[in-house]
């Protein structure tokens, strides 16, 4: 009735020629053609431009990612002749600013300074308490202040600043030094040629320097203000360590929370010496460093972050140490890394600023560049010159200089945006420092400036597989049975109301399971766990049991009333029975066998830690989204298997259980597969229900009772404070690849199992 | 039973049946139950609980709304059950931080209810339980004793209501219309000075004009000042321990009498407080009052990603369907296209980030807005962008939609058309368009309901917490599409996860989540509705 009068309209306009059915605007052939010309262009150029646009977004991510992988690089901006040693000078530092214009250069003769931009060496600037006496050793350069340590014992303390200014846009780097009062050292030995190293802060300082071939002297200077003159009083004290080594002290260094002083000597052994009270140093362990005795250590120097040491010796190994810690120890350090190796002694290593590289250079002029974390030597830089002197990293991390042993400088562009990525440290365990052993370790940001970024994603993948593992673990059971019988068993007149209501819980927003997940459900899961571990037991049961009693009690008649196929509006409360009578077992069997405090028991027991979010509550709430989607694809399946199939085995005498089971679950198994690795696709992107409703922490455990990080939550959570084209931004699009391409594997699977059944039905 | 009962059971299958029957049972009791839950909790935030006077054995008074009652757990079973309820007391302040408090029902000697307790809705610090005392104005009493101070109350506080809008506005439009004026200003003569003009007739102007603002500013201050200094009324409450507190009106929104109401009253007050819910500013960090710029901001987005989203699908699927080849590589694009539907929508939003944001809102700002930089006007999340990127992420549905109507068109209408006469443009225009349309429709609400509850991509293209400004208003250009939002689901994660008070804002999630179910729901029902319609439709007419 309701169609008959549209068709009478439509053919009514068609068939009345006074209205013509193309438009008068349109009239000439020509144009009409010309119109559906266009109109195919346009369709075409737009329906490739949105496909393909859509597709790109594969490759953006792609661009932001490729950089991980590009090597460090480096080339040689310039050489210039800077100095002209004559032969009683030794070259001991070299520094430059952060626009790399100004060099800083020390020689026993004294300090000066060369601009790299013009090429010309500057006016050298005066040290006024150096009185004419020569400069026998320097404190590394590059972190703020430095320690001069001149012939007549004395250690001056002297900072280099460069000073920018803008003249028209123009900018101008104007070097000047600054210098404090020297420090007394009270030995009687005169000073070394190694150190002085130091520690120096406003209201104290630390130097301590080599006296004598085997021994150290440590000065502290604590300076202290008169509240009621406002004159600030210095205190100074000096003590003189001997160490019990053989052979003489080489290298030493110091970190700058002064814990420790670590002494290489001539024999390749590393002697620690406990600094902490400065007033009573006392010697620790000892150990060997380098291969044999009749290798020596050439140099020690702390990295950022004060507690890996790099260590060169004469037969040219780097190799990174952390201390050791614990009892038992019999090493002073432990070693973490070895890099590749110079063919000649280890004559200078620059450390990096901004991160754990650093930079050696060999008597032979080969320079190399090093990443303590990841234990790679990302670059051999090649041999500028002869015999490298001394090394200097920039401060922005983007370049090199070099002073070799003719007293040339060589400046090194250097292109190294992202150096702790590797396979290895991406993927694979990292020895960090503060960790007792190699570790998968996320954690992005921290409190300190030389903070390090631990950018492990193993763990992340892991959290989204646990996560996805206990979801499907509670939704494939549920769902798959209760699309057997909706599609196999189920009277069609309720199939029509069941199907649509499970669909809606595909439509529940994400964002509220996972608020309902964390909120409602973690707090009450927590109260009634037991019982959930006894569902899988006490609902079956249940169910028979009320089977059994519908055989047993209902009268023949009244059970002959009730339709097959709508046993399950008999079976929800029967459920709700089941899941109460689970609910109160869980809490007998929690009073009668785990002494009524499961999570006491489960920690005392089996040694785990209950957290209210965890992975049990994610299983749950992320069922929710999980099983509408096998649901709906596996019933689709089920129902498209041909009736004649199963109608022939009922017909043969099989039940309906045999016909199902038989026959149309092998025939729709390909569908199932599809829908399962639909339901597992949106498990590992589902962000929102992993959020919400676990801890977030990156842990690595399969327990249930844990929680976990997933990637997409990671995500969700890092990038909006991960600075553009940084290290961790470009990660998190790794991330996001990874998940990109884990769900679109599986879903092509699942498309192409789907088209092959489809194809196959087609001749069934 | 006897036993040749027993094999035949197992044997007919039966019992498998009732356990896949059961698993079909539980998992409508999850929707049932996680529906019932939301609706149950959120609709129950609005209605006025009554107040209770517990006085306690060791002589305590609460003047409280019952929360909840639990069993405590107990060490044995052998013990009886015991008893305790969470009661919110209110009266939030420094000394007392939190709302709830759990006692134990034996330890209650008294529950009464006093008809004269009073809820009011502060503006500040939640709510405030407690009895009328007395009102004042500047220290004078104007009233005594309860029903006299309500009375009083009653023709006090819309006036000051009205003050208080009128403080909103000055500060939210006029000081915030000047400062944006003052900023452009600054930025302009910023710019100028780069150039090395500080000088000339352009400087001077922009300077005269800088000076009229500031003057404009200072007035504007001093008339805020004295609104600010015109409220002097304040009302003496008393609390159940019998404490006096001096509340200014100002920092009253509402006030009822709870256990005074009648049935019809509650009603009322329950629609009013809806109303409030759903068109009102939030307050106290969005713990309190409305959700009107989440909702606001949510449709916004939603009507955005729509405009974009429909033509594009719409043109996607005609090129496929229509106009492309029909092969291996068209098969190869369908899959790849249905896959999208697939791919995590977080993944979504790193490429709105990475495309949209970084790359096409740099350059936008790079050419357009170079003068303000490097305060960045499009290179930050906005809600051009989260639009841009739900589309998107929505394309697919809209394009599969789309296609599956296409598919279910019968041919012969097409070539009726053509048998016409008509050009292959003029048949798609005419015939096919006009008979697609259903379909295109499902796809968009199908798109929109997936669109309306999608949270993860927004989170990192431009929702915040609290925007200062819709997105859309009365100053020019109207749609500020720079502008970051606010979002119903962004709302329900910031308020349950990351608000200091949780337990006194869950009610209010519950709340939110069911207008958010109930905007998606609706728009799922109604795309699977049409759908049928559209499938009755095709069955008829490919007869």
């Amino acid at each position: 009735m309701e169609t008959e009068p549209k068709t009478q309209d439509r053919t009514g306009e068609l068939a009345n020629p006074a209205r013509p059915f193309v438009s008068k605007t349109l009239k000439s052939p020509a144009s009409r053609r010309m119109v559906d010309t266009l109109a195919r262009h346009v369709v075409t150029l737009g329906g490739v431009t949105i496909i393909a646009s859509i597709l790109a977004i594969l490759f953006v991510i792609l661009y932001e990612v490729v950089p991980l992988a590009i090597p460090a690089k480096s080339a040689l901006k310039e050489s210039v002749p800077a100095l002209a040693p004559d032969a009683g000078t030794r070259l001991l530092g070299v520094d430059v600013d952060e626009y790399q214009e100004i060099a800083t250069l020390v020689t026993t003769k004294g300090i000066s300074f060369y601009s790299l931009k013009e090429r010309k060496e500057l006016p050298a600037p005066e040290i006024k308490a150096l009185k004419g006496a020569r400069i026998v050793s320097i404190s590394p350069l590059g972190r703020g202040p430095f320690l001069i340590g001149t012939s007549e014992g004395k250690l001056i303390p002297v900072k280099v600043n460069y000073e920018v200014t803008f003249v028209q846009s123009v900018r101008h780097v104007e070097p000047n030094l600054v210098e404090s009062d020297p420090i007394e050292l009270e030995s009687d030995e005169p000073l070394g040629p190694l150190g002085p190293l130091a520690y120096l802060d406003e209201a104290h300082q630390v130097a301590v320097a080599q006296v004598g071939p085997q021994s150290l002297a440590i000065a502290s200077i604590s300076i202290r203000k008169n509240m009621m003159t406002g004159k600030e009083v210095k205190e100074a004290s000096t003590q003189t360590v001997k160490l019990p080594i053989e052979g003489e002290i080489t290298a030493f260094a110091m970190d700058n929370r002064h814990d420790n002083i670590y002494a290489g000597t001539s024999k390749g052994q590393v002697v620690r010496v406990n600094v902490s009270d400065l007033d009573a140093p006392t010697i620790g362990l000892s150990g060997q460093v380098t291969s044999g005795p009749n290798v020596p250590v050439t140099k020690m120097v702390y990295l950022l972050g004060d507690r890996t040491v790099a260590i060169g010796d004469a037969e040219g190994n780097v190799s990174t140490w952390l201390q050791a810690t614990g009892a038992g120890q019999t090493h002073p350090l432990l070693p973490v890394n070895r890099f590749q190796k110079h063919d000649s002694a280890v004559t200078a290593i620059a450390i990096c600023k901004r991160n754990k590289g650093f930079v050696t250079s060999c008597a032979n002029g080969g320079i190399n560049l090093h990443y303590s974390t990841t234990g790679e030597t990302l670059i051999d830089m090649g041999r500028p010159g002869q015999g490298v002197a001394a090394l200097s990293y920039a401060p922005k991390a983007d370049g090199i200089l070099a002073l070799d042993a003719a007293g040339a400088l060589h400046l090194f562009d250097l292109h190294n945006p992202h150096p702790e990525v590797t396979l290895k440290s991406l993927f694979g365990k990292v020895q960090y420092e503060g960790y007792k052993e190699p570790e998968y370790v996320w954690q992005s940001t921290g409190g300190s400036d030389d903070f390090e970024s631990k950018l492990s994603l193993t763990p992340l993948i892991f959290g989204t597989l646990k996560a996805s593992f206990y979801a499907l673990f509670f939704a494939i059971p549920i769902a798959l049975l209760g699309a057997l019988y909706t599609s196999q068993f189920m009277h069609p007149s309720i199939r029509d109301y069941v199907k649509p209501t499970v669909e809606i819980m595909a439509g529940l927003p994400s964002v509220v399971l996972g608020f309902i997940g964390g909120l409602w459900l973690a707090p009450a899961v927590e109260r009634v766990a037991p019982g959930i571990f006894l569902l899988p037991i006490t609902l079956p049961l249940t169910i028979l049991a009320a089977l059994l009693a519908w055989r047993a009690l209902v009268p023949v008649g009244v059970r002959l009333k009730v339709r097959p196929g709508v046993e399950v509006l008999l079976l929800v409360p029967v459920v709700l029975v089941g899941l109460l009578a689970a609910f109160w077992l869980g809490s007998v069997v929690e009073h009668t066998a785990l002494n009524g405090d499961y999570r006491g028991w489960l920690s005392k027991t089996l040694h785990l830690v209950y957290d209210q979010r965890n992975s049990l509550v994610v299983g749950l709430a992320m069922g929710f989204a999980v099983i509408p989607i096998i649901f709906t694809i596996s019933e689709d399946s089920l129902s498209n298997v041909p009736k004649h199939l199963s109608a022939g085995a009922l017909a043969l005498g099989s039940t309906r259980w045999q016909t199902a089971t038989r026959i149309v679950l092998p025939t729709a198994s390909p569908g199932i597969f599809s829908a399962i690795m639909i339901g597992f696709g949106r498990a590992v992107g589902e962000t929102m229900i992993v959020l919400m409703a676990t801890g977030n922490t990156p842990i690595m455990d399969w327990s249930i009772f844990n929680g976990f990080r997933a990637l997409s939550a990671n995500i969700a959570v890092e990038l909006p404070e991960a600075p553009e084209h940084g290290t961790l931004y470009r990660v998190l699009f790794l991330a996001a690849l990874l998940l990109f391409i884990m769900t679109f594997i599986v879903n092509t699977i699942a498309e192409l199992v789907r088209l092959r059944l489809r194809k196959k039905y087609r001749f069934i | 039973m006897n036993n040749s009962k027993t094999p035949s059971l197992w044997s007919s299958g039966e019992p498998f049946i009732w356990l896949t029957g059961g698993a079909l049972a539980l998992s409508l009791i999850m929707v049932a139950g996680i529906m019932l839950l939301i609706i149950y909790s959120g609709m129950g935030f609005f209605w006025p609980r009554t107040l209770h006077t517990y006085t306690l054995k060791n002589g305590k008074v609460y003047l409280a709304q019952l929360i909840e009652r639990e069993a405590r757990p107990k060490s044995d079973d052998k013990e009886p059950d015991t008893f305790r309820i969470k009661i919110k007391q209110a009266n939030r302040s420094l000394q007392n931080p939190t709302d709830f408090l759990w006692i134990d029902e034996a330890d209650i000697a008294k529950d009464e209810l006093n008809g004269e307790a009073v809820v009011l809705e502060r503006r500040a610090w939640g709510d405030f339980y407690g009895y009328f005392q007395e009102i004042r104005e500047e220290g004078k009493p104007l009233a005594k004793g309860s029903a006299e101070t309500q009375a009083v109350l009653e023709r006090e506080l819309p006036k000051i209501t009205a003050t208080f809008d009128e403080i909103y506005r000055i500060e939210r439009y006029e000081v915030g219309g000047n400062s944006e004026e003052q900023f452009k200003i600054n930025t302009r003569l910023r710019v100028l000075a780069r150039d090395g003009i500080t000088s000339g007739p352009e400087v001077d102007r922009l300077n005269d004009k800088l000076k009229k603002l500031q003057e404009e500013y200072k007035a504007q201050e001093a008339e805020l000042a004295s609104l600010r200094s015109s409220m002097k009324t304040e009302v003496v409450m008393r609390d159940a321990q019998g404490r006096e507190t001096l509340m200014p009106l100002s920092n009253i929104v509402h006030y009822y009498g709870p256990n005074a109401m009648g049935f019809f009253q509650k009603i009322g007050h329950y629609f009013s407080k809806v109303g409030e819910f759903i068109f009102d500013n939030p307050r106290e960090s969005n713990t309190e009052g409305g959700v009107w710029p989440a909702l606001f901001g949510t449709v916004l987005m939603v009507i955005m990603m729509s405009v974009v989203v429909t033509p594009l699908g719409v043109i996607a699927a005609f090129y496929l369907r229509e106009y492309a080849k029909q092969g291996t590589f068209v098969s190869i694009v369908r899959i790849a296209v249905n896959n999208l539907a697939g791919v995590p929508s977080i993944v979504f939003g790193v490429f709105g980030v990475g495309f949209f944001i970084y790359f096409i809102g740099g350059q936008i700002d790079s050419f357009f807005f170079s003068d303000t930089l490097p305060t960045p006007t499009f290179k930050t999340g906005g809600i051009l962008w989260a639009s841009l990127t739900l589309s998107l992420l929505t394309v697919p549905v809209v394009i599969v939609a789309t296609e599956e109507g296409l598919a279910a068109i019968p041919n012969g209408m097409r070539e009726a058309s053509l048998a016409l006469g008509a050009t292959k443009f003029e048949t798609t225009w005419r015939v096919v368009l006009p008979a697609l349309m259903p379909s295109i429709l499902t796809g968009l609400v199908l798109a929109v309901a997936r669109a309306a509850g999608e949270v993860a991509p927004l989170m990192i293209t431009g929702v915040v917490k609290l925007a200062p400004t819709l997105a859309l208003d009365g100053s020019w250009p109207f749609l500020h599409l720079d502008r970051k939002f606010m979002h119903l689901g962004f709302h329900i994660y910031d308020v349950g996860f990351q608000s200091p008070n949780v337990d006194a804002a869950r009610p209010m999630v519950f709340t939110t989540s069911l207008l958010l179910i109930i905007i998606v729901v609706c728009l799922n029902i109604f795309a699977i509705s049409i759908r049928n319609r559209l499938k009755k439709k095709f069955a008829t007419s490919a007869v």
